[in-house]
């Protein structure tokens, strides 16, 4: 037997295994520091808006600060998708980061309020309150969630998404969970009204037509 | 860490030490692997069974290849057996019957049979066998024979080769069958040749009074034999000296005809000779054998997986999968690079090696892009003709 290819083979594989793991990591903590970025330069932008909105109720800054605004929806949006990414795909989980990245949430949710109030956006918020422990259907849930989105964009009916991993230890999201009597994963909040339980996107999007 | 996850980390790492034993056994062996073999004055009777089935079109240059060969005329036993051909194969062939060469005809009853046919007529010491639609060099024979002096040593193989034709899909099996040499070579170096190929094979007349005839019922019986030689713990050669053209499958059906016959013949003969999975039959019992049903595993398990997560894909990837392209970039894909990048410079090396083989760009490049589709192809028709159970035939 030609032992000595074998050890040979193997001792060769498992370098280059190891040089893939290895790798992997650096990958996978280069991605971490890039999403760190994002949400810091989304920070920044975040904060010169609220500047502008403390500067006063004119309408007349209303077109600037609507599309400012929604566009870093789409870019914090993008973000969730990527940390869910490195957390469902990857098993990589940076709790800090998450933490920022809710703090970006709750600004951008309560910027939106804002705006519906100022500049008459009629989007409707919802807000899907999940938990990535002991919550069988939530991964489901945020599906629905999409999926109602989509349907509802075709009816041109506009659905802002937040979302908050409630068990984090986040106090953005706590704050929000004791507001709006948040108890069970996963809770739906459409405008403010409550909804416990896993809701399919059939009855989000019933919900949403009833909120308009 | 998931059970999926898991797997395909064992599957990459079983891929990469595959690749890179035979990388290793070609390193260690590179001097021996294209020495030109001592010349020998033993001119033994040679018998060649050639059988044929319906092969009016190819038989007259198989046998002119047998006439025309670099060898004693009087030390050449030619028997064409016509399997019971429904075409003019018997009429042509017996055109050329004279001195040392025989024709018979039989009732058909499928290539083992005939094999066997032939083999009862033989007289000579060594025995080949032919397939009708293939040809012999010139010197295949004397590239062949010296192989026998080594002790152990009952069958040798030749360097099985395709004609360019400049057909897309001969273009593409040329490749691979330079491949198959190259493999089988370096699988000669740990006693571990798995098959007498059917284009052409050379034989040692008693071991078949020792091990029997060729299996009658088998889809691959050219495989079967070498098995029998292997599970006898007797040694077989390959000569990538030794030229042998065949006409291979020119459209796809007949190519998938073929290889799944290839495939649900071999997975039953590995099965058949399982039990060689011990110390005492070397490499080929500890590593070829165990090789081939991992192999085949690993291929479904891949296959099922790529499905499973094809069907379990998060919704949200449709927002972000492009985005998320770099983030994709983990140890499988790290792996997988480097086994197609290591396959790529191996076949590089394969193809440098047949230094008379020119072989166009563009094949090489469509053979590294789709063969592996078509090994798709022929494994699911595979699995899909073995879960219908359809007759085991031709």
């Amino acid at each position: 037997m030609s032992i000595s290819i074998y050890a040979g083979a193997f001792v060769i594989s498992l370098a280059i295994f190891i040089l893939g793991i290895y790798i992997g990591t650096l990958i996978d903590s280069s991605n971490i520091e890039l999403l760190s970025e994002e949400v810091s330069s989304i920070s920044g932008r975040m904060a010169s808006l609220q500047v502008l909105l403390l500067g006063g109720d004119n309408e007349s800054f209303c077109p600037v600060y609507t599309s400012e605004l929604s566009e870093m929806d789409r870019e914090i949006e993008d973000i969730g998708y990527k940390l869910s990414f490195l957390e469902d795909e990857r098993n990589v989980y940076d709790a800090e980061l998450k933490k920022k990245y809710f703090l970006l949430e709750a600004q951008s949710y309560l910027l939106s309020q804002k705006a519906q109030e100022l500049c008459g956006d009629d989007s409707t918020l919802l807000i899907n309150f999940y938990s990535n422990k002991d919550c069988d259907r939530c991964r489901e849930q945020g599906t629905e969630v999409l999926k109602a989105r989509d349907t509802l964009a075709s009816e041109g009916i506009s659905l802002k998404l937040f979302s908050f991993d409630g068990e984090l230890g986040s106090p953005v999201a706590e704050a929000f969970e004791d507001q709006y009597g948040i108890s069970t994963y996963p809770s739906i909040v459409i405008n403010e009204q409550t909804y416990s339980g896993f809701r399919s996107s059939e009855e989000l999007e019933a919900l949403v037509r009833d909120a308009q | 860490m998931d059970i999926a996850m898991l797997t395909n980390y064992a599957i990459a790492f079983f891929s990469l030490f595959s690749l890179n034993v035979f990388i290793l056994l070609y390193l260690k062996h590179r001097k021996d692997y294209d020495r030109p073999v001592k010349p020998t004055s033993w001119t033994p009777l040679l018998s060649i069974v050639l059988p044929a089935y319906n092969e009016e079109q190819y038989i007259v240059k198989s046998i002119r290849s047998l006439l025309d060969a670099d060898y004693p005329k009087d030390k050449l036993d030619i028997i064409i057996v016509d399997d019971g051909s429904t075409d003019n194969t018997y009429r042509v062939a017996k055109a050329f019957e004279g001195q040392n060469l025989r024709v018979f005809t039989k009732g058909n009853g499928g290539k083992g049979a005939a094999l066997n046919f032939g083999l009862a007529k033989a007289k000579g010491e060594l025995l080949a066998t032919m397939d009708a639609d293939s040809y012999i060099a010139k010197n295949t024979i004397r590239e062949m024979i010296p192989h026998f002096e080594e002790e152990g040593v009952m069958a040798v193989t030749p360097a099985v080769k395709i004609r360019p034709s400049g057909s897309w899909l001969k273009e593409f099996q040329r490749v691979e069958y330079l491949m198959i040499i190259f493999s089988r070579k370096v699988l000669s170096f740990i006693d571990s040749v798995p098959v007498t190929v059917g284009p052409f094979s050379m034989f040692r007349k008693s071991v078949f009074d020792e091990i029997g005839g060729f299996d009658e019922h088998n889809l691959v019986e050219d495989q079967e034999i070498a098995l029998r030689i292997q599970a006898h713990n007797y040694k077989i050669r390959s000569s990538i000296t030794a030229d042998v053209y065949t006409e291979p499958p020119d459209n796809m059906k007949d190519l998938l005809k073929q290889r799944v016959r290839w495939q649900r013949g071999g997975i039953r003969n590995y099965w058949r000779y399982r039990g060689m999975i011990k110390p005492e039959y070397g490499d080929f019992g500890m590593f070829f054998v165990p090789l081939n049903f991992a192999a085949i595993t690993a291929f479904f398990l891949v296959l099922g997986l790529l499905l499973y997560s094809l069907f379990t894909i998060p919704y949200y990837y449709q927002y972000v999968w492009f985005e998320t392209l770099g983030m994709q970039i983990n140890l499988i894909t790290f792996i997988g690079a480097f086994v197609v990048l290591t396959s790529t410079i191996f076949l590089w090396i394969v193809i440098k090696s047949f230094k008379n083989e020119h072989i166009k760009l563009r094949y090489l490049l469509s053979f590294l892009l789709f063969y592996w589709y078509l090994m798709v192809g022929f494994n699911v028709l595979f699995l899909l003709k073995e879960l219908k159970r359809e007759k085991y035939s031709w």
